[in-house]
């Protein structure tokens, strides 16, 4: 049995599945500023038995989303920028708002390195501006947040400032890559990496009391725990620490994937209906579709894979009927799933023209998603088409690379399975493609 | 001739830090879809505004006619724009080269295409030069092809053009007519890792006065502000169609249907798109062709929409403008009418428009 629980701001959801059955949900207040305290309150509301026999617990705690909100728990954090006077135009964290940028700023420096989309556009690292940077920040950054220019193409100047890095401020320290955050883009991906560094030290002392409750929650002895992400997969804690910016949106996703789910739908328009407000995404495929280019956290660009979603006032209908229909992915009917406490409360006149879909213990869909949901893992790489270049070498290359982000998220080698996306052009770049793929499986057994 | 009192009323007019998203939001209407997002290059300007100050816009007829002028922007693709942001000393050392290649010192920088991306990137480096931006610039929008601008219409050279990145990497192109620059730039820019900043169609002010479009940056202001003309229809996308067009090159293209709501319930306008949106039909009836700008403004974001990014349920206003005259005379429509757009059926129809639309 799997046990899923997902920690809202109002209440904690915890939902225990065998099979693809609930067998037990339950619904209690949350605890203010304790997340763990909050699921270990849900998880103790179920019965012993059967929740005795859940073998894996997961988990959306929606702290990052939070933290980020209020500004509270984020780590100091040292921005590295390789790249120099060839891409400082723009300098590191310009055009954050100004209290987020001192709640996370220990200091920023823009050394000299970075790539291009072919080998010969490198320029070598400056070694030694690094070593001063992290030298300089030594006792002062919480973490460090590190991007060099093009590093989705070739993230070897990243990795090797990272162990600069650690050579001067200690072996421990948490240094984060842009090249495992994110595509082309540099001062999106560069934003989306300094905000998994402050959310770095909260999460790993949320991961360090989740792992100390878990042996005292009843469930079967040596139980997995996975925590939701933004792609509407699970990832383990280890996965977590690493790449902290990956919960930020999981609890909607979740919440998308989880209604699918409840209603047997893998495409439709999903509303969640809370007591404020209401929240309407799309799934597509079983997963929660993704938002397009312009995403912002806490007023910040970023380049994370976020869901679309458009929220409006729980009780403002028409605005409500109208983000329905604009999540609609083609003209085609698709039908309305409406999940969440208020979804009762919406009258069905008002969404006339839809399929509406009110699926049973819809009231804890979030919870239900995070239980019934694979580990995922996703990889993505801008290639140059030319003679001599065997696409298709590189296109197994990138599955080859999803299925092991999978596989460090927490999944079981053995059962990944991968699909890769459609290729995408890259705009008046001719013969340049982006090849993605994907990976899910379920987490590895212990 | 009057320059005095001309430098007044435009002496108040500055590109400023508050000014800047309204200027950028102007030039992503006059990208008419295409041009790159002007939110990539937007950070680039307000840096350079905070470091550098405002930036004087300037009427080409108030500088003395033989000063020297130089064109700036990106050419190549916005994604490589997005990443490789560029530095600093950047439009220095494109100003340098220029002035060595001319023997004369440059008086003040103008937007080769003030829609999309580029309007900013001409702020960022007269900014960072300390010059004044013309308030003109080469086509008025946005086109795909270097050598689609008035210069061009108006027998200005291209040459001497000069490619240059933020490595230093530089590239002269000299004695070549438009189509020819076009083709040695693609190929530059290949070489360039899909990215180069560009000086073309170097001219005088009191040809820029004479030639170029006139107005652009104060119009994109304007726009910026909501003081763009009534749409011709708010509704929603209810169909998007990705294909490429016939024939041995196809390129790739986009139709766009927009179903009008409230006020415009039962009209349906299709909107066809190349790298730009380049036809508007309502009942096999055109409301805009190329070179007419067509614009789709997100009704949430007030932010026009590029073509690549055009999707199911978009709520949108559909704004037209009419462009520079220029375009509308048997020269520009053969470089950048319907023609050119693979939409020759639809000849004929722009100068109609035009009649009926007044200008801006």
């Amino acid at each position: 049995m799997i046990l899923g629980v997902d920690v809202g701001p109002t209440n904690t959801d915890a939902v225990l599945l065998d099979g693809d059955r609930a067998v037990r949900a339950v619904k209690v207040p949350s605890v203010a500023g304790d997340a763990v305290g909050s699921l270990a309150a849900a998880v103790r509301a179920l019965p012993a038995e059967p929740r005795g026999r859940a073998t894996q617990l997961a988990v959306g705690l929606r702290v990052a989303a939070r933290a980020v909100r209020e500004r509270h728990g984020l780590a100091r954090v040292g921005v590295l920028r390789v790249g120099g006077a060839a891409a400082d135009a723009v300098r590191p964290l310009f055009g954050w708002p100004e209290a987020l940028r001192d709640a996370v700023c220990a200091g920023t420096a823009n050394v000299r390195g970075g790539g291009g989309l072919a080998p010969r556009d490198t320029t070598p690292l400056d070694r030694d501006a690094v070593a001063r940077f992290g030298a300089s920040l030594a006792g002062r950054a919480e973490a460090f947040a590190v991007t060099a220019v093009f590093s989705p193409v070739d993230g070897g100047q990243e990795r090797e400032a990272a162990e600069i890095l650690r050579a001067e401020t200690g072996p421990d320290t948490t240094v984060l890559l842009s090249s495992d955050v994110g595509t082309l883009d540099l001062l999106a991906r560069e934003n989306a990496t300094v905000l998994d560094a402050a959310l770095s030290v909260l999460v790993a002392r949320v991961a360090d009391e989740l792992t100390a409750t878990l042996p005292r929650l009843g469930l079967a002895p040596g139980a997995a725990v996975l925590v939701t992400r933004s792609d509407g997969t699970l990832m383990s804690l280890e996965y977590l620490r690493r790449q902290p910016g990956l919960s930020l949106g999981s609890g909607p996703a979740c919440t998308i994937r989880g209604a699918g789910l409840l209603a047997g739908l893998p495409d439709a328009v999903v509303a969640d209906i809370g007591e404020r407000r209401a929240r309407v995404g799309a799934l597509t495929g079983g997963y929660p579709q993704e938002a397009g280019p312009g995403e912002r956290i806490g007023g910040v660009p970023v380049s994370v894979r976020f869901p679309d979603l458009i929220t409006v006032r729980a009780d403002a209908h028409r605005e409500l009927a109208e983000a329905a229909d604009r999540m609609r992915p083609a003209a085609g009917l698709l039908p309305l799933i409406l999940v969440g406490g208020g979804a009762g409360g919406v009258p069905a006149d008002v969404l006339a023209g839809f399929d509406v879909v009110r699926p049973e213990h819809g009231g804890v869909a979030g919870a239900f998603g995070a239980a019934a949901s694979p580990v995922g893992g996703q990889y993505d790489r801008i290639v140059r088409r030319g003679p001599g270049r065997r696409l298709d070498a590189v296109r197994d290359e990138v599955r080859d690379l999803a299925r092991a982000g999978a596989v460090r998220a927490g999944a079981d080698p053995r059962r990944v399975r991968t699909h890769a996306e459609p290729d995408l052009p890259v705009p008046y770049l001719p013969g340049a493609v982006l090849l993605r793929a994907r990976a899910v499986g379920p987490p590895l057994p212990l | 001739m009057g320059s005095t009192i001309r430098l007044r009323t435009l002496g108040f007019m500055h590109v400023d830090a508050g000014a800047l998203a309204d200027f950028a939001r102007g030039c992503a209407v006059l990208g008419s879809g295409g041009g790159g997002p002007a939110d990539v290059t937007l950070p680039v300007a307000g840096q350079a505004i905070e470091e550098c100050g405002p930036v004087p816009v300037v009427d080409p007829a108030a500088l003395p006619a033989d000063a020297l002028v130089m064109p700036v922007g990106l050419v190549g693709s916005p994604a490589v724009a997005a990443e490789r942001i560029g530095g600093r000393d950047e439009p220095a050392r494109l100003r340098d080269r220029f002035e060595a290649l001319h023997g004369a010192p440059v008086a003040a920088v103008m937007s080769s295409e003030i829609g999309g991306l580029n309007g900013c990137v001409a702020v960022a480096w007269a900014a960072r030069l300390g010059l004044g931006l013309l308030d003109a610039d080469s086509m008025g929008r946005a086109f795909p092809r270097m050598d689609q601008n008035v210069l061009e219409l108006a027998g200005l050279r291209p040459g001497p053009a000069v490619l240059a990145d933020e490595h230093g990497h530089t590239v002269v192109v000299d004695d070549v007519d438009g189509a020819h620059l076009e083709q040695f730039a693609r190929a530059a820019v290949v070489a360039f890792g899909g990215r180069a900043a560009s000086t073309d169609y170097p001219l005088t002010a009191g040809q820029a006065a004479r030639h170029a479009v006139a107005g652009s940056v104060t119009r994109a202001l304007a726009l910026g502000r909501g003081e763009g003309p009534a749409p011709l229809l708010t509704g929603k996308v209810s169909s998007v169609r990705r294909y490429a067009t016939e024939g041995a090159d196809g390129e790739d293209a986009t139709g766009v249907l927009l179903e009008g709501g409230g006020p415009d319930a039962g009209r349906l306008v299709l909107v066809e798109a190349r790298s730009e949106f380049v036809a508007a039909l309502e009942d096999g009836t055109p409301l805009a062709v190329v070179p007419d700008v067509i614009a789709l403004v997100d009704v949430r974001t007030g932010w026009a929409v590029p073509v690549e990014e055009v999707r199911y349920g978009l709520r949108v206003h559909l704004v037209t403008l009419p462009s520079d005259p220029a375009w509308y005379t048997p020269e520009g429509l053969r470089l950048a009418g319907p023609a050119a757009f693979g939409l020759a059926g639809l000849a004929g129809t722009t100068g109609e428009h035009r009649a009926a639309g007044g200008s801006s």
